[in-house]
């Protein structure tokens, strides 16, 4: 799966890798600005003090002996200024680069220096003078702008995701509020979606359509609702007049054994009939939350009441039945309704074990399993769901599980179900 | 006997009373509020028989009535509301039993002869059919002053099969009488033929008439 990555963090990686490469572009134009600063600075000020110089050396008539006096003393004051005799001459002044050791910073090898050279007449002689200043070296220029602007990289990057963090928590809020609304809402418990104000107008297009949205589902899910439990009770009137029917019907005289067995033919889908019925309207009740006050009950002994009940059809089918309950559990919960969860697991173990097998209920610490033996695996998929097929060959209400779910959900109780060494396995954690 | 029959649905109040009517229980039925409340104030019922939803009123106000004026008919509600608050709120305002929608009419016939049953015999809880007596409170049985010792299922078909004498019963109602409103959970109901094989035979042994018939293909009828 590919990584998940938060929407404010995507244009914040974009920014901090544009603003990466033109901070690392910006060093070497930097440094060739500064160099170029530099020189034009260094050489303008050669040549100020070069035309001092000549003016200075010009207005006054010195003698070979001074000019010899004068660069001699220059020499050991300002190592970078000197005059010396020319025998050539040279057309115009020239401007040079050089690197040598400075004497005054042993630290540093070789440092830079920039020149300027010129010629001028003193008393029909040609002498040369030359002017020197120690330059920064590029090298070095680099590196201290590179230092400066990684520096303010980083500095800009914190700043990013501070802003970042601000903006996200300021407007994005409405955005994140909503979107956990949406994720703790519930179709089955809650009738309205309540999101929060915003002033930012794709928010609030956006908080409208979802509340439309919901509005409708609401809506569908409280029609369905009520269809179940109007049609169950629908249902229920002419149900009861089948039974009532048939009931009479078996008392008319002179029926033969052929109509009798007719008769009692219609039993059995009456009976699932009327089993379909029930359990929609137990499904209702609990979706609609119509019933009782819970109380606390010991599992244990509606578990043995069930067993009781059902004794007959385990007789019938020759099952061996095997309990293991290592502790009392007490859940607080309506009578009615774990009694019909309860019943529900064991008269499934019942019906869906081959004649003859083996059921087991254990009950350790709050979950309880049923697992009874068979021989292949259930379809897992939306087993818990309405009138899902399970297997291929069942003639079920459809409904059993549904209500398991339903009851379960309700309370916040688990139900798994797995397959195991020929065993189904139902458990549910109270 | 008589017995009021309190329903809305013509189709099912008349299945009662074609079924519940015979040499014992003479039945009347009423399908709404008005007239179930002018035939509750002016008669006196051994067993009234009240559908909770009725048109242009509450079932429920039926019961609060009789209980105002202090009368002492047995009442049984059946109820489509299946519900187990209906259920409370009814036996607390002093129905005698609570039946489900839908139900057997051997259900019903049952219930009834067991709550006018109640009221009748205070003091003795007797039921002497020919050489057999059934003790209701001590929950014994008598052939010819022999006892018989028969398990609890047995004993509650056999009262099952007295408070539905002469009536064909399914094996479907035996069942349902038995487990409850659960045994529609299963489709066989095999089970029964052996109860009642054990059942007629320690009858027989005891040395009571065969009087459990057993009707080909659709299930058993007592007949003396």
């Amino acid at each position: 799966m590919a990584t998940m990555t938060r929407l404010l963090n995507k244009p914040l990686k974009a920014f901090g890798f544009y603003a990466l490469i033109i901070l690392l572009t910006s060093i070497p134009v930097y440094v060739l600005v500064v160099d170029y600063i530099w020189l034009t600075e260094l050489d303008e000020s050669n040549w100020l003090t070069l035309q001092h110089t000549k003016e200075k050396l010009q207005s006054r008539e010195f003698t070979e002996a001074d000019i010899l006096k004068i660069n001699q003393i220059w020499g050991e004051l300002q190592p970078g200024v000197s005059i010396v005799k020319s025998d050539h001459k040279i057309p115009e002044d020239s401007i040079y680069e050089a690197m040598r050791p400075n004497e005054f910073d042993p630290y540093d090898s070789e440092d830079r220096f920039r020149g300027l050279k010129s010629q001028l007449k003193i008393n029909g002689y040609l002498y040369e003078i030359t002017i020197e200043t120690n330059v920064e070296e590029s090298n070095e220029t680099l590196l201290a702008v590179a230092i400066v602007t990684i520096s303010f990289f980083i500095i800009l990057i914190l700043g990013f995701i501070l802003l970042n963090r601000n903006i996200s928590l300021k407007s994005w809020r409405p955005f994140y509020q909503t979107l956990n609304s949406l994720k703790s809402f519930d179709l089955s418990k809650d009738q309205h979606l309540k999101l929060p104000h915003s002033d930012i107008e794709e928010f609030k297009e956006l908080n409208k359509s979802l509340l439309n949205l919901v509005e409708k589902n609401v809506a569908a899910y409280e029609r369905q609702k009520s269809f179940t439990e109007n049609a169950s009770h629908e249902l229920q009137t002419p149900i009861a007049l089948l039974k009532s029917k048939l009931d009479l019907l078996l008392q008319e005289r002179g029926l033969t054994p052929q109509i009798n067995e007719l008769l009692s033919g219609i039993h059995a889908p009456l009976s699932r009939l009327s089993r379909i019925n029930k359990n929609l309207v137990v499904l209702a009740k609990v979706e609609n939350n119509q019933i009782g006050e819970p109380e606390y009950l010991k599992v244990t002994d509606q578990i043995n009441s069930s067993f009781a009940l059902f004794e007959d059809y385990i007789i019938a089918k020759n099952h061996s039945i095997e309990q293991k309950f290592e502790n009392i559990l007490n859940v607080h919960a309506n009578p009615f309704l774990l009694e019909t969860l309860l019943t529900n697991f064991l008269s499934n173990a019942i019906r869906h074990t081959p004649n003859g097998g083996n059921i087991k209920v254990q009950l350790k610490n709050r979950t309880l399993i049923f697992s009874n033996s068979g021989r292949n695996e259930l379809i897992h998929k939306h087993m818990f769901e309405r009138f899902s097929p399970t297997s291929k060959n069942q003639i079920t209400s459809g409904l059993g599980l549904a209500i398991i779910k339903e009851i379960a959900n309700k309370y916040g109780w688990k139900v798994a179900y797995q397959f195991e060494n020929g065993f189904h396995i139902f458990s549910i954690e109270f | 006997m008589k017995i009021l029959i309190i329903e809305d649905e013509a189709s099912l109040g008349r299945d009662m009373v074609k079924y519940l009517t015979n040499e014992k229980f003479r039945c009347e039925w009423v399908s709404n509020y008005v007239a179930a409340m002018e035939k509750v104030g002016n008669y006196n019922y051994d067993c009234i028989v009240l559908d909770l939803m009725l048109p242009g009123g509450d079932g429920l106000e039926i019961l609060d009535a009789l209980k105002k004026l202090q009368k002492q008919d047995g009442v049984i509600i059946i109820s489509a509301k299946n519900s187990i608050e209906n259920k409370v709120a009814g036996l607390k305002l002093g129905a005698d039993d609570y039946l489900s929608k839908p139900f057997h009419l051997a259900e019903l016939s049952a219930r009834i002869e067991s709550i006018v049953r109640r009221k009748q015999f205070d003091s003795q809880n007797l039921i002497i059919q020919n050489e057999l007596t059934i003790d209701l409170r001590s929950k014994t049985v008598e052939v010819n002053k022999n006892q018989v010792i028969l398990t609890k299922k047995e004993f509650d078909l056999l009262l099952f099969f007295v408070g539905n004498k002469g009536r064909v019963l399914s094996k479907s109602a035996m069942a349902e009488h038995l487990s409850g409103d659960y045994s529609d959970m299963f489709d066989n109901h095999d089970f029964i033929y052996a109860h009642v094989k054990n059942l007629k035979k320690k009858l027989k042994d005891a040395g009571y008439g065969d009087y459990i018939k057993t009707m080909y293909g659709s299930g058993y009828k007592w007949q003396q």
